[in-house]
C-alpha cells in the first residue's frame, strides 16, 4: 500500500483510518512478539491493538507519514518492555524467579530479555523511532536483508551471495557499509 | 594500514565474530593482531558494533514486517479510539456549523426529498433475487432493552429481512461465512456493532464487491437512512 494520507488520518478520517490499521498491524505486530512470544504469546495482540491506540492519540504530532511505522514500531517495543519490566518485578517481588526458565521452548534456558537489549529499551518513544525511520530509509536492499541474514540468521557468505543474487566478493563489503550505517545510527546517545 | 588489509581485517574480524572462520582465517588474525597491535583496539570496537547491530536489527526487521492481517473484531474498537481521539466527520461537521447557517433552509428541503427518496424508492421496487441480511452483534450482553430497541429499528428499516441477534464475534464470523456465496446474486449484509459504535455494510452488486462502515452519528435512525442510501446507490 502507498503512505497513508497523514492529512486525513488527523482529521479522523475513518477510511484513511481503516486503511492504516490494515499497513500498520503486522508492524505493531512483529514488535510485540519479538519482546513477548518467548514469555506472554498471549499479550501479543493486546499490545499491537493498544500500540495502535496510542499512536492515534499521537498522530496530530506527526510530521510526514514516513513517521508512522517507526513511531508505530517504538510505541509497541515500549509498549512490550513495560510489560515484561511490570510482570518480572511483580515475579521477583513474589519470590518466583525461576518460573521464567519454565516459560521457555524445547527445554532451553532463556535470560530476562531485558538485559540484553537494554541499550534500546532506554531510547525514548521518539529517539527509537527516530532511529528506526533512519535505519529504514538508509538500510535499503539489500543492505539490511544481507545484514540480517549475516548477523540474525547465521548465513555464511557464500549462502547470503547466492540468495541475495549479489557477488560473494560484495558481500564483506555490504556488511561492512551496513555495519558503519548501524554505528551511525545507533551507536551514538544523542544530547537531549 | 592501507585499504586493501583493511578491507582483509574486517573480513576477517567479521568471519571471526560470527564462528565462521576456519582455523587458517582465525590465524592470519592472531598474526595480525600481533604485527599491529593497534588493531586491538578496532576489533573491539568492531565487536561493540556487532553487538549494537544484532541488539537493534531485529526491531528494525520487525518494523518492516508486511505478513499478518488485522483481526476483524479489533477495527471497531480502533475506529471508536479515532472518533473519541480525533472526532472525525462527526465533529467535522459540528465545528462547519456556523458556515452553512446561511443555507439551513436549502438543507432542510434537500432532507425532506431525501426522506421522501429513502421511503418512497424501495416502495416501488421489485425485489427480484436481491438479499439483504441484518445482524445486531451484542457483546456487551447487559443492554438487552437497547438492542431490543435497536433491533425494532433495523428490522423496519428492512421489512422482510430478519434481524439475528449474535452475542460473540465468532458466532459472527460464522454466520457471515454461512452466508449464500452466488456471485450472481446482489446481496447486502448490515452489521449493527453498537460497541463499535458503527454499521458496517458488505456484498456484491452486479458482480462487484463493495464494503463501507458507518459510524453512527446523530443516532441510529440517522445512520441507517444513510446505509440504506448507500445499499440502494449499489443498484438494490
Amino acid at each position: 500500500m502507498n503512505l497513508p494520507d497523514l492529512t486525513s488520518l488527523q482529521q479522523g478520517d475513518p477510511s484513511a483510518w481503516d486503511a492504516a490499521f490494515h499497513w500498520l498491524w503486522p508492524t505493531v505486530f512483529a514488535v510485540a512478539q519479538l519482546k513477548l512470544q518467548s514469555y506472554f504469546p498471549s499479550e501479543i495482540e493486546d499490545i499491537a491493538i493498544e500500540a495502535l491506540e496510542e499512536l492515534v492519540e499521537k498522530v496530530r504530532a506527526v510530521k510526514s507519514a514516513d513517521e508512522l511505522k517507526p513511531l508505530a514500531a517504538s510505541i509497541a517495543h515500549h509498549r512490550a518492555v513495560s510489560l515484561l519490566r511490570e510482570r518480572f518485578a511483580k515475579k521477583r517481588g513474589e519470590g518466583k524467579t525461576d518460573s521464567l526458565d519454565a516459560a521457555t521452548d524445547e527445554g532451553q534456558t532463556k535470560h530476562e530479555p531485558l538485559s540484553e537489549d537494554s541499550p534500546l529499551a532506554d531510547l525514548d518513544q521518539k529517539e527509537l523511532a527516530q532511529r528506526l525511520g533512519k535505519s529504514i530509509s538508509e538500510l535499503k536492499p539489500p543492505l539490511g536483508e544481507i545484514l540480517s541474514d549475516f548477523f540474525l540468521r547465521g548465513l555464511r557468505y557464500e549462502e547470503i551471495a547466492r540468495n541475495r543474487g549479489v557477488a560473494i566478493g560484495s558481500v564483506g563489503v555490504y556488511l561492512k557499509r551496513g555495519l558503519e550505517a548501524m554505528r551511525r545510527i545507533w551507536g551514538e546517545r544523542e544530547e537531549k | 594500514m592501507n585499504s586493501m588489509n583493511d578491507e582483509r581485517f574486517f573480513d576477517l574480524a567479521m568471519k571471526v565474530t560470527a564462528q565462521q572462520a576456519s582455523d587458517a582465517e582465525r590465524a592470519e588474525l592472531d598474526a595480525l593482531l600481533r604485527s599491529q597491535p593497534q588493531l586491538k583496539v578496532e576489533l573491539e570496537r568492531f565487536q561493540a558494533d556487532v553487538q549494537m547491530a544484532k541488539n537493534a536489527l531485529p526491531l528494525v526487521e520487525a518494523t518492516q514486517a508486511t505478513a499478518g492481517k488485522l483481526p476483524s473484531y479489533v477495527r471497531g474498537r480502533l475506529q471508536t479510539k479515532v472518533r473519541q481521539t480525533l472526532g472525525g466527520p462527526a465533529a467535522k461537521k459540528e465545528t462547519d456549523r456556523s458556515l452553512i447557517w446561511g443555507w439551513r433552509w436549502a438543507l432542510g428541503l434537500a432532507t425532506a426529498v431525501a426522506v421522501v427518496f429513502l421511503v418512497a424508492v424501495p416502495m416501488m421496487r421489485t425485489p427480484t433475487g436481491l438479499l439483504i441480511q441484518v445482524a445486531v452483534l451484542d457483546t456487551t450482553g447487559g443492554t438487552r432493552g437497547t438492542v431490543t430497541n435497536d433491533t425494532a429499528v433495523l428490522q423496519g428499516m428492512w421489512r422482510g429481512s430478519p434481524v439475528q441477534t449474535f452475542s460473540s464475534i465468532i458466532e459472527l464470523e460464522a454466520w457471515e461465512k454461512n452466508l449464500a456465496t452466488d456471485v450472481r446474486q446482489p446481496i447486502a449484509r448490515i452489521i449493527y456493532d453498537p460497541a463499535a459504535g458503527e454499521v458496517r455494510v458488505s456484498g456484491q452488486s452486479k458482480g462487484k464487491p463493495f464494503q463501507e462502515n458507518f459510524p453512527l452519528e446523530k443516532d441510529l435512525i440517522t445512520t441507517l437512512q444513510r446505509v440504506k442510501a448507500f445499499v440502494l446507490e449499489r443498484g438494490f
